[in-house]
Order: structure tokens, then C-alpha cells, then sequence
């Protein structure tokens, strides 16, 4: 049981002695994986890399848990990670497109996107993490709120908490974005937010000290349930599906003997993830305090991709 | 409040991580001590250049370390080597001023007792200026160590393939786990204390003429971790 | 190179100097959380100093915290704070009090370890002598011991403020404010402009321990002595 994470460990040891030297056979060549650093975004993508471990891949975790979303993205772009599972609307959103509520459409727009980055979005997993905004149930009864855009008139009167990146981020707080130009809420409420790392358990520490009275969340954020929070309507439609999805790049599709088999392991990994399974994945690593290898595994197997005996 | 059972069940990654802290602790310190060894040399040999040497390092350490993360992340990506690079430079700040006063605290009868015996700048470099410069650069790399094996911590914000003991600092953080957190701040402190026993006795045996073991000659400032 | 023309736009667009996340706002936010940590690690730290360099007991103890101290991660003291403070107060306990903590935690040593060596350091005929003129031990401290350690004392202080100036970076982990704000949006926003904005902080700091740099050297010089002012006042006893 625990033997693989111990291995998956000593690897991070040895990548170090021995410098991240990527020796991969000719079929299989060891592949890079990383992720945002958020814990549900680490916890799928230590489910594609043990699930390509199980297929006989080699990987290497390098970047898995490296940061927000502008780090990780030119990442993959320069070829410092080959794998990232990714949120296809916000990735979109980043990558300048539009993105709505239609996960098709948003896959092939950001597809279109990643083309001539030399980068291909795998299928996507039915699960969906959607941008939410959160209060306090006696917050929402106080000043009466169930969606957004009640938010406008009494935005003075409460305390705002936001992810890091809010800011600049069209679906957030930049300028002409969601919050500004759909929302009415002013540059000013945006300035004087306090930023917390996007869907780390501290935002949510904060809306239940009441540090903060509105903190925009993952929508599968646990504490959510656990503490009776009421997620504001997105009554302007301007948080896209945001369906999870691995992005791999082209160059190390290219060097794979059998291509399909390789995109097939992580489809059908992601087709049984859906948005119950995945808010629970979550939940196991952020509020239990399970290990991820251990998470991973564990669904893996009980998923059949994985064999049980250790 | 901890978790015992979970502390129990991490034992492995501690040792792993552990393991990590060191090794990143250990190439930044070896590194930083050649730099500065060199810039040292070249501030005593070249007075002129002294002043601006030291003022270079002090620079350096007012740079937060996120931000020399940011910019390398472009120029050397998720590496050892952007990892190691702000490690290395906080430790100029230490190193070549105490490297400085050691070669300075060599009487000059000394050194021209060697010129009379017709040592040539290296010989007496080697033979003479290093080994009578050995209890400050000594106690040099105790400061280094111990404030560079706080810092490693920071590293875990390139990832959780770097970071030693920060990894569980930043998850711990990250996840409110109280018990997490203890179990990479506690090892973490005890790591550099340790060290700096260690280094004591490595003192004490290689320089043993002198009575009380030499105190560095303390930088400004020392970094501390400012994790950004 | 384009990071630098980035950066200089950055730093010059007028947009980045009002409003509530104006550098003028951010920098007075940095100063305030400095200047308040200052103030209390001198609290804690002089009268211990001086305690035990005039007492000469403890002195192991002066010597021994700043190394320990200084290997304490700072996000782990903040993180062990947070939940104590923030149940205090919701506000402050959560956004300011923990990076307070941390602060003054590392300014203490250089200012206790300075405080005592400073006294410890007056030469003992002088001391002897005013006993002989049947001073009070308090007096001893207050007329000759403090006067003398003024310099040493103040380049601790000094020491101490430099490494709060350039660390209340801190203060943007919690949600604060004060310049770290640049670096976390920054590098949340990394690839699409944002590192131009951490290095515009991170030189925004530069300049802040600069101009305090500067102070400090002015104050060491005006509180030294006027016979003391020729010896070498740049004595920092530890960091």
C-alpha cells in the first residue's frame, strides 16, 4: 500500500543525485507531469501519473503543485512539464478566448488556442469545478442575497476576499471582466480585497473567522457543505463550464511508439470522474489530510485502472 | 490538536524530506563558500573593490526570494538550479564578509615573513592566508548553514518536488493541518540546530589553539525566510 | 531586457501611484506594519539586553536565541499564530497580527544580542568607578553604561529594522497589503505581465531599505557620543 509512494518519493531523491535526466525508452519516454498548486488539481494530476505508471510510463513529478496558472502555463508551453491537468474554461478564458457554459464548445475553442502552441487537450472528464461565489448563511440573510448581482448595492458593506490572480483575470476582477463590467462591483472593492491563494483552505478560513464576507471558491470546496455556506447564483452566466481535462504537448505525443494507447489511459481515467467524485477526491486530500498518492491509488484501483495487489 | 497516528504514518517522507533539506541546504552552502571565497580574495587583493563587493551582497539579500524565482523560472525553468540560485546568493552576505576578516586578521608580519621566504602570491594564498583564516571562514559556514537550512523551506513554493521539510510547511499551511506543519517546522529547526553542534565540534577539532570558539563577524542582516 | 522596459513602465504608469493599491498606499501600509513591529521587538528586546549585559548573567542565553531564532520558518510561525489570533480578532487576528509575530521574532535577536554586548562591552574601570562615587546600579545603567552602548545599541536596532523593512513582504501572505501585495499578484498573474510587477516590488523594497539604511546611519551618527564619533560605529555584535 504505501510502497509505491515510498518509491514515488525516493524518485524525487534520485531525480536530485542524479539530475532530472529524462532516459525514457524509445516507446515510452519518461513523462513530465505538473500542476497547479491548488490540492484538487494536485490530486488529479497524481491520478493520471500513476495511472500511466500503472500502464508501464515512467513519470516524473516534477512540476506537480507549482503554482497558479500563469507559472504552469508557459510551463507546459516550453516543455518544463509534458502533462497537466487542466480547468478547460479558465484555461480558455486565460489563453484570451470566451468561454460560456457549454463544455463542448469551450474544449474546441481551447483547442483552437492550443494548436499553435503545439499543445492537445485530451477528452474531458464530466466533472466540473466551477468559479463560485461565497457568503456566510447569516451574510446572505442580512443583506438578502442569492445571486451576484445582489452583490453591487451592498458591496461597500462587506468584506471581500479573492484568488491571487483576481485581479488581472477576465472571469474576476480585471478590468471589462466578470465582476467589473457584468457585476457592477468597482475597481476600488477589488482593491482593497484581501488575496488569498485561489482554493486553499486559508480563503476559506477567512470567510468562516469571519475575516471576510464574500470569498470566491472552488465550487467543490468542502467546506462549503460542511459549513452551510450559500453560493451566490451566477446569475449573469460568466463562469464558464469548467470541465477538468489533461493537456499534453505535441512533441511528446510524437515520440510515443502507440499514441492512441496513451490518450485512451487518460480518457478513460476522465471519463469516470465526475463532479461528485471529483469534489470528494478533494475533499479525502484538503479536509481529511489523506496523502495524494494514497487518494490516487486508492480511487485508482477501486476504478480498476490500477492493480490491488501492492 | 496532533495527530499521532498521521506523524507515524509519515515517518518515510520525513526521512525523504529530511534527506532533500539537506542535500539543498548542503550545494547552496559548498557554492556560496567558493563564490565568496573567490570574491573575498579579490576584495583583499584589490582593496578597491572591498566596499562595492560587500554592498553587492547586501543588495542581494533584500531581493525577496520570490521574485528571483519568478525571473528564473524563465531563464533556468523548474530546476535544481533555480532552486539553489537565491539559496546561493543569501549566502554571499555571510561568507565574503567573514571570509574578508579572516585574511585581514592576519598580522601583516606574517605575511611579509612570507614574501621573505619567497612564497609566490599562491603558495602564500594556500600555505599561509587559508589556513590562518580557517576559525572565521569556520564560523562562517555555521551562520550560513543554519540560516540556509531555514530557507530551504521557501523552495517548496517551486513545487512539491522541492521544498525539504517546507513541503510539509506549505501543505500543512495550505490544508490548516496543524499537525502537518509541526512536522516540517519542528525537524526543520532541529536540523539547523544540530548542524550548528555539529559545526562546533568540526571547530573545535580543527582549530583547537583557539580558547573560545570564534564567533563569526556577523553580517547586517541574515535572511530569513520571507517565503515571498 | 523587455522585463526591464516592463518593469519601468510599470513602476512610471500613473495608475500604479492612487487608489487604494497605489504604491503610496502599499508603501505606508509596509512602513506601518514595519515600524509597529520595530517598536515592539524594542520593547521585548532593549530591557532584556540591557538587563543581562549589566548583570552579566545570561549572557549564553543573548548569544544562543539569535541562533536559534533565526532557524524558526517564518510561514510556520505565522501558520501556528493564525488560528490563535484570528479567533482574538477576526480582522487584524487574521491579516496582521501572525506577520506582526513573525516580525518581531526576527528582530528581536539583533537588537538583544547589540543591547548586551553593547553594556557588557563598557569598560569595567568606568563602571567601578561610579559605584566608587556611590552611584546606584540603576544609575550606573542610566549615566555611563547606556550613553556608552548608544551606538551599538542603535546599529542593532538598525540591523533589526533593514531585515523587518525588507521582510514585511510577509504581510501579503495573509492578505495584509504593504508591498508583498506586488509580489503575490505578481507572480499569481507570472505569465501574463505579472513578473514585471514582482520585480517592480521587489525594487520598491530595495528602495524603502534604502532610505531607511540611510536613516538609521544618520541617527547612529547624531546619538553616538561626541568622543565616541571617531571609533568605528558600525559595530554590529550579531545579526
Amino acid at each position: 500500500m504505501r510502497t509505491s509512494r515510498r518509491l514515488a518519493l525516493g524518485a524525487i531523491v534520485l531525480a536530485l543525485l542524479v539530475g532530472a535526466c529524462s532516459t525514457g525508452g524509445g516507446s515510452k519516454p519518461t513523462i513530465k507531469i505538473g500542476s497547479v498548486g491548488f490540492d484538487e488539481a494536485r490530486v488529479m494530476a497524481e491520478i493520471y501519473a500513476q495511472a500511466l505508471e500503472a500502464n508501464g510510463y515512467t513519470v516524473d513529478r516534477a512540476g506537480i503543485g507549482l503554482g497558479p496558472r500563469p507559472v504552469v502555463a508557459p510551463a507546459i508551453e516550453s516543455g518544463q512539464i509534458d502533462l497537466q491537468p487542466e480547468y478547460i474554461g479558465s484555461r480558455l478564458t486565460h489563453e484570451g478566448g470566451t468561454s460560456g457554459p457549454d463544455s463542448a464548445a469551450n474544449a474546441s475553442a481551447l483547442q483552437e488556442k492550443l494548436t499553435p502552441k503545439h499543445l492537445t487537450l485530451l477528452n474531458y472528464a464530466p466533472a466540473i469545478d466551477t468559479n463560485a461565489f461565497v457568503v456566510r448563511a447569516e451574510t446572505a440573510q442580512e443583506f438578502n442575497l442569492t445571486k451576484v448581482s445582489d452583490l453591487a448595492a451592498v458591496q461597500d458593506e462587506l468584506l471581500w476576499g479573492l484568488p491571487t490572480d483576481c485581479p488581472t483575470n477576465a472571469l474576476c476582477g480585471a478590468p471589462g471582466g466578470a465582476l467589473q463590467s457584468d457585476y457592477g462591483i468597482t475597481a476600488d472593492t477589488i482593491a482593497a480585497a484581501t488575496l488569498l491563494t485561489a482554493c486553499d483552505v486559508p480563503m476559506s478560513d477567512a470567510l468562516k473567522n469571519g475575516t471576510i464576507d464574500v470569498a470566491e471558491l472552488c465550487s467543490t470546496s468542502p467546506e462549503i457543505l460542511v459549513y452551510g455556506w450559500v453560493v451566490l447564483e451566477d446569475d449573469m452566466n460568466t463562469q464558464p463550464a469548467d470541465n477538468v481535462a489533461p493537456i499534453v504537448r505535441d512533441d511528446y505525443l510524437a515520440k510515443l511508439s502507440d499514441k492512441d494507447a496513451f490518450k485512451k489511459i487518460l480518457d478513460d481515467v476522465s471519463a469516470q470522474v465526475d463532479t461528485a467524485t471529483l469534489a470528494d477526491l478533494y475533499k479525502q486530500v484538503s479536509v481529511d489530510h489523506k496523502d495524494l498518492a494514497d487518494v490516487a491509488r486508492t480511487w485508482l484501483q477501486a476504478h480498476g485502472f490500477a492493480p490491488t495487489a501492492s | 490538536m496532533l495527530d499521532f497516528q498521521w506523524m507515524a504514518d509519515h515517518l518515510d517522507d520525513l526521512a525523504v524530506r529530511t534527506l532533500q533539506h539537506i542535500e539543498l541546504a548542503a550545494i547552496a552552502v559548498a557554492i556560496g563558500l567558493l563564490i565568496s571565497f573567490a570574491l573575498a580574495v579579490l576584495a583583499v587583493r584589490r582593496r578597491a573593490t572591498y566596499g562595492p563587493i560587500l554592498a553587492a551582497t547586501d543588495i542581494l539579500y533584500t531581493i525577496p526570494s520570490l521574485a528571483l524565482f519568478v525571473v528564473f523560472i524563465t531563464i533556468t525553468g523548474i530546476s535544481l538550479l533555480t532552486v539553489e540560485i537565491p539559496l546561493v546568493l543569501y549566502t554571499l552576505v555571510i561568507f565574503v564578509r567573514n571570509i574578508a576578516a579572516g585574511f585581514d586578521s592576519i598580522p601583516r608580519e606574517v605575511l611579509e615573513a612570507a614574501n621573505g621566504l619567497g612564497y609566490t602570491a599562491r603558495q602564500r594564498l594556500w600555505r599561509v592566508e587559508v589556513p590562518l583564516a580557517v576559525p572565521l571562514i569556520l564560523a562562517g559556514v555555521r551562520l550560513a548553514t543554519v540560516s540556509t537550512i531555514a530557507l530551504v523551506t521557501v523552495t517548496s513554493v517551486l513545487g512539491d518536488s522541492f521544498g525539504g521539510l517546507g513541503y510539509f510547511i506549505l501543505e500543512g499551511y495550505r490544508r490548516s493541518f496543524p499537525t502537518e506543519l509541526y512536522f516540517g517546522a519542528v525537524p526543520s529547526v532541529v536540523l539547523a540546530l544540530l548542524a550548528d553542534f555539529a559545526l562546533a565540534q568540526v571547530q573545535r577539532r580543527l582549530t583547537p589553539w583557539q580558547q573560545t570558539e570564534q564567533r563569526a563577524v556577523p553580517p547586517p542582516f541574515v535572511k530569513s525566510d520571507g517565503w515571498i | 531586457m523587455d522585463l526591464i522596459v516592463r518593469t519601468l513602465a510599470w513602476l512610471t504608469d500613473p495608475i500604479h501611484w492612487a487608489g487604494p493599491n497605489g504604491i503610496p498606499a502599499r508603501m505606508l501600509e509596509h512602513v506601518g506594519l514595519s515600524a509597529v513591529s520595530l517598536l515592539l521587538a524594542i520593547a521585548i528586546a532593549l530591557p532584556i539586553g540591557l538587563y543581562i549585559g549589566h548583570s552579566r548573567r545570561f549572557i549564553w542565553l543573548a548569544v544562543n536565541s539569535a541562533t536559534l531564532w533565526r532557524a524558526l520558518p517564518s510561514l510556520a510561525l505565522i501558520a501556528i499564530v493564525l488560528p490563535i489570533t484570528a479567533a482574538i480578532d477576526p480582522q487584524a487576528g487574521f491579516k496582521v497580527y501572525p506577520t506582526v509575530v513573525a516580525m518581531v521574532v526576527l528582530a528581536v535577536p539583533p537588537i538583544l544580542v547589540n543591547a548586551q554586548a553593547g553594556v557588557t562591552g563598557v569598560e569595567r574601570d568606568m563602571v567601578e568607578a561610579g559605584r566608587g562615587q556611590g552611584m546606584s546600579e540603576w544609575q550606573i545603567l542610566q549615566r555611563i553604561e547606556l550613553p556608552l552602548a548608544v551606538p551599538v545599541i542603535v546599529a542593532g536596532i538598525r540591523s533589526a529594522a533593514i531585515q523587518i523593512v525588507a521582510t514585511a513582504t510577509l504581510g501579503a501572505i495573509l492578505g495584509f497589503g504593504g508591498l508583498g501585495r506586488y509580489l503575490v499578484e505578481g507572480f499569481a498573474t507570472f505569465s501574463l505581465g505579472g513578473d514585471a510587477e514582482v520585480v517592480a516590488g521587489a525594487l520598491l523594497v530595495a528602495a524603502l531599505v534604502v532610505v531607511v539604511e540611510a536613516a538609521f546611519a544618520a541617527a547612529q551618527y547624531l546619538l553616538t557620543p561626541r568622543g565616541l564619533r571617531r571609533q568605528r560605529s558600525e559595530t554590529t555584535v550579531a545579526a
